[in-house]
């Protein structure tokens, strides 16, 4: 890639890849110091260190702070990102499907655009909550996935899972309560379950798994109408411009990278 | 090979800019092949290599930075980590711990913190390791200062 050279004041200028000494081109991070790198250059390094028979095979020492790393964090778009595990190749990404990242994008529009397609209130009051649905699991795995960009998953969706199920179990225990106490309780429950591993989305999380269930629908139906109602292309080459022009209209929400559990949590 | 050119290039470029940068080095890069370098570096003060100016020649792979540069002193210096006759440097990060980070002016910085810190426990110069092992403080400043002397001071006239 061909970089605009001579212009001082870009920070590339000032602050160049410490391996090849340009401008860095296609920014990667590592995923522990955040350590900028260009993608080539780190990932060329990284392919060094592994061939070494001696290395410690799943992490790489930072060549500027010799922090030891994990991954190589590439390709943010403003919603997305991808990652190369060290010593794993591409692994990650293989998994993180084009339906992975359309379902993330999902998750940045306006909450409450399908409610006058579903009925969640007769969902509730009908008492259908109380039959198991069978979709679910699969539905929850792959939005965890993209919501975490984490291949393994299992762990958080069992632990949602169990949650759902002995709140049913109590339900079909219990007497029969006014629906939308137990509508809270449910919702409530959820988010607690998922909110350690989901921070900041785990609220749109639980209108969406409300909404999955409410819906009726297999995962691929479910789909279907996200994007018939979106009138979103489910195109490989869509860009991040026009996922975020459109989100923006749907949406307020401004996609933003939720990595970490934020400081502002915390404090909290 | 295009990739550790263009990086020496750039080293070349920023050695040329930062002449007067640090003083005890001066890094030259060979006319005709960009893979070849030397350095005249000073010896630190406050060291038996004080006073002296010693040779130091690269030869850079075509995989650097991926791979370090092979140094070695070619003035003679009396040194535990530093061979007697070849002036192979034993330093770790020429070796398990070189980082592509480096550049040739910082491995140049890294072999002058080396002269004033030997490390008798890793030598390559038998005799010199085994006076500071022996706590002869005083034979290695001496032999070491001799040879600084010969070999590495500027010839007057």
């Amino acid at each position: 890639m061909k970089q605009v050279e001579g212009s001082s004041e870009c920070s590339d200028g000032a602050n160049p890849c410490p391996i090849c000494l340009s401008p860095v081109s296609q920014d990667a991070y590592l995923d522990r110091c955040f350590h900028k790198y260009c993608y080539s250059c780190i990932v060329r390094w990284m392919k060094v260190i592994a061939s070494r028979p001696s290395r410690q095979a799943y992490s790489l020492k930072c060549p500027l702070c010799k922090t030891e790393n994990f991954s190589v964090i590439y390709g943010y778009d403003g919603s997305t990102f991808q990652r190369q595990y060290v010593n794993q190749g591409t692994v990650n990404s293989t998994f993180y499907s084009e339906a992975h990242k359309y379902r993330l994008q999902c998750y940045y529009t306006d909450a409450g655009i399908l409610n006058d397609t579903f009925n969640v209130t007769r969902y509730w009051k009908s008492g259908k909550y109380l039959q198991p649905n069978k979709w679910l699991q699969h539905w929850l795995k792959r939005d965890l996935q993209a919501l975490t960009q984490e291949e393994d998953v299992d762990i958080i969706m069992h632990h949602i899972l169990g949650v759902m199920d002995s709140f049913l179990k109590s339900e079909q225990r219990g007497q029969r309560r006014a629906p939308d106490l137990s509508q809270k309780e449910f919702k409530c429950l959820v988010a607690n379950a998922a909110q350690p591993f989901l921070g900041r989305r785990t609220e749109r999380f639980v209108d969406e798994v409300e909404l999955f269930l409410a819906s009726g629908l297999t995962m691929d139906a479910y789909d279907e109408v996200y994007t018939k109602h979106l009138r979103w292309k489910r195109q490989p080459e869509e860009t991040s411009e026009d996922a975020e022009d459109r989100g923006s209209k749907h949406a307020a929400t401004i996609p933003y990278l939720y990595l970490f559990n934020d400081s502002d949590e915390e404090a909290d | 090979m295009q990739a550790s050119r263009a990086r020496l290039f750039k080293e070349y470029k920023e050695v040329q800019r930062e002449k007067s940068a640090d003083p005890d080095i001066q890094l030259v890069c060979d006319d005709s092949n960009i893979f070849k370098w030397t350095a005249l570096i000073k010896g630190p003060s406050e060291t038996p290599y004080e006073g002296g100016v010693f040779q130091l020649v690269f030869a850079v792979p075509e995989q650097y930075p991926l791979q370090p540069p092979q140094v070695r002193f070619l003035t003679k210096i009396f040194h535990p980590n530093v061979h007697f006759k070849t002036g192979e440097i034993c330093l770790d990060i020429l070796k398990n711990a070189w980082s592509p980070a480096w550049t040739l002016q910082s491995v140049c910085r890294a072999i002058i913190a080396l002269m004033a810190h030997p490390e008798p426990d890793s030598p390559l110069n038998c005799d010199s390791g085994n006076l500071l092992r022996s706590g002869d403080v005083r034979g290695y400043q001496s032999m070491a200062r001799m040879y600084t002397r010969l070999a590495a001071s500027p010839k007057i006239g």
